[in-house]
């Protein structure tokens, strides 16, 4: 094979990586009911304040993994014209690399750890890191693994979850993203 | 609501209840609209088709990580938690695939007096494609505490 990639890209300098942290704007029930509705799950708990306390939470609670949308996607924020011709934006709590979208993306895997329920009203802050950079040679040429582990944590200070998402980049010719 | 489920009825290579999910246009679309996720390969066909070679518009993948946080919060019960999940991404499913989200116990311990289960997990379409298979671990109450 003709050499690394990632050396290529100058990208391994980034693994240990860090964001500062980000707050986003408070969680929404319109929000929460609309996305449940999105995944056809009828769970009272959030939609109805009251259902919830009586399911032992404080209030009306976001579907579990809806944490890892609580802060938004501020960098998808754009006019239509500006975002360009696939819609694709970078997250925040993914540090960023130069020339990233050299390669084209998909989602490669996810693993999360649950501590608290996120809740109506909460502001969710996440900080994130790059933990890991690999790469293979795949059927049509070569894939970059980045793993970046993000920390989501609410207004009182107290652990959310923590999520480790792997991002597969390929040299840029049929880019896909999960 | 289903009877909760505690530690004690789990049996090792038992399968838990599944869920059947109908990923429609329209629920693509309520959930890219309701994140603000703009990635055109789940709303416009012919950039799917035409540009990207996908055989239709794409569901999100992260709408297979609520669909295993729905599957193991039912499981789990009122009186259980679920503690983790991770799930790899090795095929798109499609919008108007109708997905089967189902899991099996591989293994139940006792830890620092928590009553743990593990399990693997599949979100198969109507072809039998497991197309995010994962792993999940729920905590269940003991039945001395119910």
């Amino acid at each position: 094979m003709n050499g690394s990639l990632l050396e290529k890209l100058g990208w391994t300098k980034y693994i240990g990586k860090e964001t500062g942290k980000y707050t986003g704007e408070p969680v929404q029930a319109r929000d929460v009911r609309r996305y449940a509705l999105a995944i056809d799950d009828p769970n009272p708990i959030y939609t109805d304040p009251v259902a919830a306390r009586r399911s032992r939470h404080v209030g009306t609670v976001a579907p579990l993994f809806y944490v890892t949308w609580a802060v938004g996607v501020p960098g998808a924020e754009k006019s239509a014209k500006e975002l360009g011709e696939d819609g694709l934006a970078t997250f925040v709590g993914i540090p960023e690399i130069p020339n990233v979208w050299d390669l084209g993306w998909v989602r490669g895997g996810e693993e999360l750890e649950f501590f608290q329920r996120v809740h109506v009203n909460d502001e969710v802050t996440v900080k994130g890191r790059i933990v890991d950079m690999k790469e293979k040679d795949g059927k049509s040429g070569k894939l970059v693994f980045v793993t970046s582990e993000l920390v989501y944590t609410n207004q009182k200070g107290e652990l959310l979850a923590t999520h480790r998402l792997t991002m597969i980049g390929t040299p840029r010719k049929e880019a896909g993203h999960a | 609501m289903r009877s909760q489920v505690c530690y004690e009825d789990v049996k090792e290579g038992e399968e838990i209840p599944p869920l059947t999910k109908e990923v429609s246009t329209v629920h693509i679309l309520m959930y890219v609209a309701s994140v603000w996720l703009m990635d055109r390969i789940h709303f416009d066909h012919p950039f799917a088709t035409k540009r990207r070679g996908l055989p239709g518009v794409v569901a999100p993948g992260n709408m297979g990580g609520d669909y295993y946080a729905q599957l193991l919060s039912e499981y789990a019960g009122e009186g259980g938690q679920v503690r983790k999940m991770s799930f790899q991404f090795r095929s798109f499913m499609l919008a108007d695939d109708v997905l089967t989200v189902g899991g099996k116990v591989v293994k139940k311990y006792v830890s620092e007096g928590k009553g743990l289960v593990e399990l693997e997990l599949w979100i198969k379409n109507q072809h039998g494609v497991n197309c995010v298979p994962g792993k999940g671990v729920v905590a269940l109450p003991m039945q001395a505490q119910t």
